[in-house]
C-alpha cells in the first residue's frame, strides 16, 4: 500500500518520472552495476545514508513540534499550520522509512540533539512568544530541509532517495513561505499590540 | 614554554569542540564545496560514456516536450557577418487547448495554479545538471581540434542545441578602433596559432599581449590534468574565447557559480563580449563592475564553478592586475556591436532609412511593451542594473526537470539587445530559442498584452538592433 503510494505521487508528476542520472564521480565504491553505468536498485553512497538519517531526524522533530504547537497556541493559523505539519511530516517520514529500509540505511530513533534542545526552550514559552519562537524554528528548519533536498536530488545514487527528495520538495518549499507569512502577520500584530499597550 | 602549549591546547581545543558541538548545524559537509571524486578516473569513465545515451536521449526528450526545435529560416535574414540565417518563429510549445492571447489574459495566479506556464518558459536544465560544467559546440570542438590539437569533447554529454538555433560560426569581429575595416576575422576562429597574424598592424601591443592571454589555455574544472575532469587525456585546459569565440559567443554553456546546491543552478549561455566597452555590471549575477574585475574573477566562477578550493588543487591561474588583466580589458574594451545602419546616434531609428513595420516595432519598444524601461536605446539598450522579473508568479517552485530543480531566478542584470539577432539562445540561460519567442515571454510576464501586429513588429524592429 506505501509502495503503491509513492508510485501514485511519482506517476502524478511529469518532471521526476525521468531517471535521475547523477555524476558517476559520485558513486559508492562498492556499488553493484544493473548495466554498465546503471547502479543497481537500493544501491547508496554516503550522500543518500547521510540525507536519510538527517532528514528522518529534522521530519520526526517537525511531528514532535507539531504537536506541542497544536496543542500550546490558541492562534487558529498556527493551530492549522502545527497541524498539516504533524500530517504531512507523518506521511513524509513513512515514505523515507519505507525507501531506507529496502537500502538498509539505519535511522536515527530519537530526536537529535538540536532538537531537543529547540523543543525545550519551546515548552518554557507561551503565547505570542511561543508562536513566534515555533514559527522561527520552523522557518529555520524548512530552509535547511529544502537544502538538503536538493542536495540529494544533485548528489545521490539510490534513484527512490532522489525521487523521494524531488517529490518533496515542492512542499517543503509550501511549507516554509507558510511560516514565513504567517511568522510575518504575527510579528506585526505583535509589535502593534506592544504599541498599543505603551500608548494606553 | 613547550609544557605549557603541550597542556593547554589540547585542553582549549576540547573546550571549542564543545562549544562547537552545541552548536553546529547539522548539515553535510559538501553542500557548500565540491566534493573529490569518489572513484578512479578509469571507473568514471567507463560509466560516464556508458551513461551518455541515456543522458542525451532524456535531454532531447526534454527540449522536444518545450520547443519546436525545426529548422525555419527567417527569409532573407542574415546574421551580421553573413554566415548564417536568422530563425523564425515562436518555438515554445503552448500547454494543450491554450493560444498566446488566452494565455496572456489570465492572472499570473491562475496561470500557476493550473500548471499552464508554457515549460519552454521554466529555467533550461544543463544537459548533466549533477555534473554541470562547460559544453561546447561541435564546431568550437572541431576548430580548436584542428588548428590547436587541444580536445574539448567531453566523454559524458554532447552539446543539445541543433546548430541553426545558435550562433553564426565563426562570428565576425568588429572593432571600436577601426569602424572602417568592418569583419577582421577573415571568417575565421581566432587561435593561439593565428592571432598574431590575423591581427599584427590592427590592434596596439598592450591589445595583443591581452589578446595572447585571451587565447592562452589554463586548467578548468572538466579541463584539467587530475582525475576530476571530463575530457580523456590529461588536458592544457580551456581559453577565454573557446566560449566567447572571436570575443562574441557560440552558445557553449554552463552553470552558474553563483548558486548552491548543485541541482538548483542554473544553466549559463556564453554572452558576448561586443559592447563590453559600454557594460557597467558584468555577470548575470555577481554584478562585477568593471573588466578588469570581471577578466580577473572569470578564473575562479568560469573556470572553477565559483569554488577556489578546487581550483587551487587543479591549478588555477591567476593573471597579474595590473601587467596583465589590464592588457586583457584593454583588448576586450575594443570590440564593437556589429553595425546597426539603421539606428542614429541615439539608438533611435531613422525614419528615412527604418520600413513602416520597424518604426511601428520601435513605438511598441519605447512604450506599450515597456522594453525600453530596462534597454534603453542611448544606454546601449541596457540600464546597468539587475531586475527580478519574478517569474515564480507563474510558476511553481521546487519541481524537479532533469534534475534541476526549478527555483526563482532572482534579480539578472539587463542584457543588451544591439546585435540581438545574432546570439540566440536567448535570457541568460538560454531558454528561448528566437526573438518571436522573447516577445512572446516578455509579453506574459510583463503583462503587456501586445496583439499580433504588435508583435511582430516588435520582431522586426529587434532584427535593426
Amino acid at each position: 500500500m506505501r509502495a503503491a503510494a509513492i508510485t501514485f505521487a511519482v506517476g502524478l508528476s511529469p518532471c521526476c518520472a525521468m531517471a535521475q542520472i547523477g555524476n558517476p564521480a559520485g558513486l559508492a565504491p562498492d556499488t553493484r552495476m544493473e548495466k554498465p553505468g546503471v547502479p543497481a536498485p537500493n544501491q547508496t553512497n554516503y550522500q543518500d545514508r547521510l540525507f536519510a538519517q538527517l532528514v528522518t531526524a529534522g521530519g520526526r522533530a517537525e511531528v514532535e513540534l507539531g504537536r506541542l504547537a497544536a496543542e500550546k497556541t490558541s492562534h487558529d493559523g498556527v493551530s492549522a499550520f502545527a497541524n498539516r505539519m504533524v500530517e504531512d511530516h507523518d506521511e513524509a517520514n513513512k515514505q523515507l522509512k519505507s525507501v531506507a529500509d529496502k537500502s538498509e540505511i539505519p535511522l536515527p530513533e530519537e530526536l537529535d540533539p538540536d532538537h531537543k534542545k529547540i523543543r525545550a526552550d519551546l515548552e518554557k514559552q507561551d503565547g505570542v512568544a511561543f508562536d513566534l519562537a515555533y514559527l522561527a524554528a520552523q522557518i529555520l528548519d524548512h530552509q535547511k530541509t529544502a537544502q538538503l533536498l536538493a542536495w540529494e536530488i544533485g548528489s545521490g545514487e539510490d534513484p527512490e532517495l532522489q525521487h523521494f527528495a524531488s517529490d518533496n520538495l515542492p512542499k517543503v518549499l509550501e511549507h516554509l513561505d507558510m511560516a514565513r507569512t504567517l511568522h510575518a502577520e504575527l510579528a506585526g500584530q505583535a509589535l502593534l499590540a506592544a504599541e498599543a499597550q505603551k500608548s494606553k | 614554554m613547550s609544557r605549557v602549549f603541550n597542556l593547554g591546547l589540547p585542553a582549549l581545543l576540547g573546550a571549542a569542540a564543545v562549544t562547537l558541538t552545541a552548536a553546529s548545524d547539522p548539515l553535510p559537509p559538501d553542500l557548500t564545496y565540491r566534493p573529490l571524486p569518489s572513484l578512479p578516473f578509469s571507473a568514471v569513465k567507463e560509466n560516464d560514456e556508458a551513461q551518455k545515451p541515456a543522458v542525451i536521449e532524456r535531454q532531447r526528450k526534454l527540449l522536444e516536450s518545450r520547443y519546436n526545435l525545426a529548422d525555419r529560416p527567417m527569409r532573407g535574414v542574415m546574421m551580421s557577418g553573413g554566415r548564417k540565417v536568422v530563425q523564425e518563429g515562436v518555438r515554445v510549445k503552448l500547454p494543450a487547448g491554450e493560444t498566446w492571447d488566452s494565455l496572456a489574459a489570465k492572472t499570473p495566479q491562475e496561470i500557476r495554479d493550473r500548471g499552464l506556464l508554457p515549460n519552454g518558459f521554466l529555467p533550461l536544465p544543463h544537459v548533466k545538471q549533477a555534473t554541470g560544467g562547460q559544453v561546447f559546440p561541435e564546431n568550437q570542438i572541431r576548430e580548436i581540434g584542428a588548428d590547436e590539437g587541444r580536445d574539448l569533447r567531453r566523454f559524458d554529454v554532447d552539446f543539445d542545441l541543433p546548430d541553426y538555433l545558435t550562433p553564426e560560426f565563426p562570428p565576425p569581429i568588429f572593432l571600436t578602433t577601426h569602424p572602417e575595416l568592418g569583419d577582421v576575422s577573415r571568417g575565421d576562429l581566432l587561435t593561439i596559432r593565428n592571432f598574431y597574424e590575423y591581427m599584427n598592424g590592427i590592434i596596439t601591443p598592450v591589445q595583443m599581449e591581452g589578446l595572447r592571454l585571451l587565447l592562452t589555455p589554463f586548467p578548468q574544472e572538466e579541463f584539467n590534468q587530475t582525475e576530476d575532469r571530463k575530457v580523456a587525456m590529461q588536458s592544457m585546459g580551456v581559453a577565454c574565447l573557446d566560449c566567447h569565440a572571436n570575443f562574441h559567443t557560440n552558445a557553449a554553456f554552463h552553470l552558474t557559480p553563483d548558486v548552491r546546491p548543485q541541482a538548483e543552478r542554473f544553466r549559463l549561455d556564453t554572452t558576448s563580449l561586443r559592447g563590453l566597452f559600454n557594460q557597467q555590471i558584468h555577470g548575470s549575477k555577481r554584478s562585477l563592475r568593471s573588466v578588469e574585475d570581471f577578466t580577473e574573477f572569470e578564473q575562479r566562477t568560469a573556470y572553477f564553478n565559483g569554488d577556489h578550493v578546487s581550483a587551487t588543487r587543479k591549478g588555477v591561474n591567476l593573471p597579474d592586475r595590473t601587467n596583465q588583466v589590464a592588457m586583457m580589458a584593454q583588448m576586450q574594451n575594443i570590440i564593437d556591436f556589429p553595425p546597426a545602419p539603421k539606428l542614429d546616434p541615439f539608438g533611435r531609428l531613422d525614419p528615412a532609412t527604418a520600413s513602416a513595420q520597424e518604426l511601428k516595432g520601435e513605438q511598441v519598444f519605447m512604450g506599450k511593451g515597456r522594453c525600453a524601461e530596462c534597454h534603453v536605446p542611448g544606454l546601449s539598450f541596457m540600464d546597468n542594473n539587475m531586475h527580478d522579473l519574478k517569474l515564480e508568479r507563474f510558476y511553481k517552485i521546487g519541481e524537479t526537470f532533469n534534475d534541476q530543480v526549478a527555483i526563482p531566478d532572482g534579480p539578472i542584470k539587463t542584457f543588451t539587445l544591439r546585435g540581438i539577432k545574432d546570439s540566440p539562445p536567448y535570457l541568460h540561460d538560454g531558454r528561448l530559442m528566437t526573438l518571436g519567442d522573447t516577445v512572446e515571454f516578455f509579453n506574459l510576464v510583463l503583462g503587456t498584452k501586445l496583439d499580433q501586429p504588435e508583435k511582430d513588429s516588435l520582431v522586426a524592429y529587434l532584427l535593426t538592433l
